[in-house]
């Protein structure tokens, strides 16, 4: 406490000195925007006592210069125009702090993802806007005050959701460096994918003999709780901190049973085992395959005689010897409480039914390549024999089709799924040792064999004889009589048409994201891609972090990926989750809210509106409270608080006011104030420059942790400064960052609107887009959309909303 | 594994399924209808003929689908009804 009231008073006494630094970012800034001039330009601005311009400033030379800055000119606010706060801001605050300048006195303005690289050809106007965006720095900076985050605990202890080989990897790793892991799975048995793989490529190993010693480790590691058949049903809490509930399904058999299987032998009902692909069957009570961990069995309620809680068949409860089965479990839930989590929920097999060209589900001999794995596994319901459904014979001619569901826009699935091309070609040369003579060929649009020992595998399989034909069949016939297949189709290479008659297709069905990924991605509050993957915090530098503190990704939940990239990334995950839980504590960015209780009317809106019930009111006593470690710094609060009591550190109502003074001092009449949440509206502009999609350079961005801390307010005084139109910007409602705090924003922005209709003010002046962190093309389209109609506004309507918030200018 | 399981799995031959042979002592039900209600796979259905006592006794359906739990002997308030496994030849 000492040291921040030194601080403060120090700041007191001093006149603010701001230095701002320009960066040219080599060509990326400086292509489009004339960085020396934007200097020239910072130097003239208020309390500014020297502004630079630099080629990298993030290298170590310009964080030196920096640094050897506020020492030779005592500087004690530092601007920097360069690139994207949400990758660079860490980096100059660290550089502020070993100065010895309070990381809360830098502000960023970005001049790349938001400036240079969305007005590649328009010079003049980039350059005039990043002016504009070093002034709104400039103004804030201005106002910035010093200071201190709190410290928060970490649990030691990690949860991992999904239980193939990236949950067991990163399971066995956080167990083996000694942390206590929970593993939660929703089958009755971990292993996942590749459990069901016969072969891996490139190497061709035997799938389950390589999976199987790491499962039995899982279930016999004094570190890790395994909680199969079980789902996550609810998490809260914050990054070391995190309560977690799980539903545990009831198995109907107890810890008591040995996996003798006396039971499966007795039971009178059947069903087709998912585990097989509905190849083979399976009994009402069943262990899905031998090597399943835990290793008992378990009773499928759709299938057993036994419903409703009447015990209509006892066949299995009379064979089992040790008792295990018993009928009167019920679903519990388990309640956890661990520091991390490590997302590795995997990814499912597209469902070629839905391509009725290619006839799957209609014509027996055409199957996917996961039932093509399960009929030449060993242990498999054929015993390893390549049989087709219809007859039961091998087949002697054989097709493969590759990209069944993927890079295809027609089916709404453009990515490409990584690991079909490498398995085909691992399935043909898997054909070829069994049966030397079958005729194999492989139709495909591109084989992408990038991997380490890829093109080798590639190379055996044309040496082989298997022939590759460039060009995807149109249409698949069959042969009523003989359920051959015919394939018509153009091969590309050697502009002809093609015709083949086969005996059985394999469709190389590609990879998607989990139905569940919905509900992962609300609980944990994360985002996807526009594919319905998850997003990592940054592509190239953390890829595997969450933009949710505390949450990793492994395997195919982030993006389609083979068995050895799923484990690597699923060790990277548990390194990075280790790093959190070895360091013990974590620091709590200090967004916190500040109140003015002199303001305060003990309403309690705040308390009511609060996603993390952060504040408490005690009527009686006249006492507000702010709990800052479990504040998750939306600034919600602070929007809603009609008496100014609540402000929110670090975004406060001054600094706010003063970006949009700054924004709206020249031609305002011109301009869009865009108030972006940081977490996806604000990223999603970011990814609209990453990806030089270009629109209309009139859009001013205030950042704010979530737009549920645009105040009305904020919006009024934009108006009223004569503003063309105002944006506000935010997560998809469910997506929020902050729970549902975009509630709130929604609910402000609707009650506006009404406000604006009743004084005769065109509502179409305020916007509300909902974009995540993906959506770069939603983003600049909603800007190009406003710019039409920002160019239709009349001086008459600019004046009299001018007139109509007049008073919004008072205060503040 | 959310998937469409549509085909008929290769090994359905393989697993033996106990074949059923169903008793019904006609005169010795009373017509309550327990059999018919409780039967998990839906073996039985009311016959429209009229037994010693005067009630409609229980007619089978498809004998097939019977999977022998017994829960039709267990319900019958009169032992009118018990299923065995049938003794099959070669062949059957």
């Amino acid at each position: 406490m000492a040291k921040k009231e030194k601080l403060e008073s120090k700041e007191g006494d001093e006149k603010i000195r701001i230095g701002v630094y320009v960066c040219h970012c080599g060509l990326n800034i400086a292509g489009s925007v004339d960085c020396e001039e934007v200097a020239r330009f910072a130097a003239t601005l208020l309390n500014v006592v020297l502004a630079k311009d630099n080629r990298y400033t993030c290298s170590d030379q310009g964080q030196e210069l920096i640094k050897n800055d506020i020492k030779e000119h005592r500087l004690n606010r530092v601007v920097v125009a360069s690139c994207s706060p949400r990758l660079h801001e860490p980096t100059f605050r660290k550089t502020c702090e070993e100065a010895g300048l309070n990381k809360y006195l830098f502000e960023m303005a970005n001049i790349r993802e938001q400036c240079s690289w969305v007005h590649l050809h328009d010079r003049k106007a980039a350059t005039e806007k990043a002016k504009d965006l070093v002034k709104m720095a400039v103004a804030k900076a201005a106002l910035l005050q010093a200071a201190e985050e709190i410290e928060v605990p970490i649990i030691k202890k990690a949860l991992i959701i999904g239980g193939g080989v990236a949950g067991i990897q990163a399971a066995l790793d956080l167990a083996d460096t000694g942390y206590k892991v929970y593993l939660v799975e929703k089958e009755p048995s971990i292993g996942g994918m590749m459990a069901r793989i016969d072969k891996t490529f490139p190497t061709m190993d035997c799938s389950i003999c390589i999976l199987a010693p790491k499962m039995s480790d899982v279930g016999h590691h004094s570190n890790i709780e395994l909680l199969a058949n079980s789902e996550v049903v609810d998490v809260k809490g914050y990054v070391g901190n995190f309560h977690v509930k799980v539903l545990k399904k009831p198995r109907y058999v107890t810890e008591e049973c040995t996996a003798c299987g006396e039971c499966a032998k007795v039971c009178p009902v059947v069903a087709p085992n998912e585990f097989d692909a509905g190849l083979a069957i399976r009994h009402a009570v069943y262990t899905p395959f031998a090597q399943a961990v835990p290793s008992a069995y378990i009773i499928d309620m759709n299938t057993c005689l036994n419903k409703d809680g009447v015990t209509v068949c006892d066949k299995c409860i009379k064979a089992c010897e040790r008792q295990a089965v018993n009928f009167d479990m019920r679903p519990e839930t388990v309640e956890l409480d661990v520091g991390t989590i490590i997302v590795a929920t995997g990814a499912e097999v597209f469902d070629p039914s839905a391509l009725p060209n290619y006839g799957y589900g209609r014509y027996p001999n055409v199957i996917t390549s996961l039932e093509f794995e399960r009929l030449i596994n060993a242990g498999g319901p054929s015993g390893g024999h390549l049989i087709r459904p219809s007859d039961k014979q091998i087949p002697r001619r054989v097709a493969f089709i590759q990209c069944v569901g993927s890079r295809s826009e027609r089916n709404e699935r453009s990515y490409c799924s990584n690991v079909c091309c490498m398995n085909t070609i691992k399935d043909s040369l898997l054909i070829k040792e069994h049966w030397p003579k079958t005729e194999i060929y492989v139709l495909y649009v591109d084989i992408r064999a990038y991997g380490k020992g890829f093109e080798d595998l590639y190379k055996r399989a044309r040496k082989e004889g298997v022939h590759f034909i460039r060009g995807l069949p149109a249409e698949i016939t069959e042969d009523r009589k003989t359920h051959n297949l015919w394939l018509i189709g153009e091969n590309t290479l050697q502009k002809e048409l093609y015709e083949i008659n086969v005996d059985m297709v394999i469709l190389s069905v590609g990879l998607e994201p989990r139905k569940e990924s919905e509900t992962i991605q609300r609980l944990l509050t994360l985002s996807r891609t526009q594919d319905g993957f998850f997003m990592e915090a940054h592509p190239k530098l953390r890829p595997v972090d969450a933009a949710t503190g505390g949450i990793f990704f492994a395997g195919c939940a982030e993006a389609p990926k083979d068995i050895k990239d799923t484990v690597t990334q699923a060790s990277a995950a548990a390194a990075r989750a280790g790093i959190l839980m070895a360091k013990g504590k974590v620091r709590v960015e200090a967004v916190t809210p500040i109140p003015y209780p002199e303001n305060c009317k003990f309403c309690g809106l705040c308390t009511r509106i609060c996603p993390y019930n952060a504040i408490t009111l005690d009527k009686e006593l006249k006492r507000i409270e702010i709990i800052e470690a479990a504040c998750g710094g939306c600034g919600t609060c602070a929007a809603e608080c009609p008496f100014d009591a609540l402000t929110q550190n670090h975004f406060t109502d001054e600094q706010i006011h003063a970006q949009i003074d700054a924004v709206t001092e020249h031609d305002a009449e011109k301009k869009i104030v865009a108030f972006c949440c940081n977490w996806c509206a604000y990223a999603g502009a970011d990814f609209a420059g990453v990806s030089r999609m270009q629109y209309p350079p009139n859009v001013r961005i205030i950042r704010t942790m979530c737009s549920g801390r645009v105040a009305p307010k904020f919006i009024e005084r934009a108006f009223a400064r004569g503003a063309a139109a105002v944006l506000v910007a935010g997560c998809h409602p469910g997506d929020c960052h902050y729970i549902n705090a975009n509630h709130q924003t929604q609910k402000r922005v609707e009650r506006f609107w009404r406000m604006m209709e009743q004084q005769g003010l065109g509502k179409e002046r305020l916007q509300l887009l909902w974009a995540t962190a993906a959506e770069g093309e939603r983003f600049a389209s909603k800007i190009r959309e406003m710019q039409t109609i920002v160019e239709e506004i009349t001086p008459e309507e600019i004046e009299s909303a001018k007139e109509v918030f007049e008073k919004a200018l008072g205060g503040g | 594994m959310p998937q469409r399981l549509w085909r008929t799995p290769l090994d359905t031959e393989k697993v033996k399924r106990p074949k059923a042979e169903i008793h019904i002592i006609k005169d010795q039900c009373k017509g309550c209808g327990y059999c018919i209600q409780f039967c998990p796979k839906r073996v039985l259905e009311e016959s429209e003929e009229i037994n010693a006592i005067g009630v409609h006794p229980p007619r089978i359906v498809d004998e097939s689908k019977c999977v022998i739990c017994g829960f039709c002997t267990s319900v019958c308030p009169d032992f009118a009804i018990f299923a065995v496994e049938r003794q099959c030849k070669e062949g059957c």
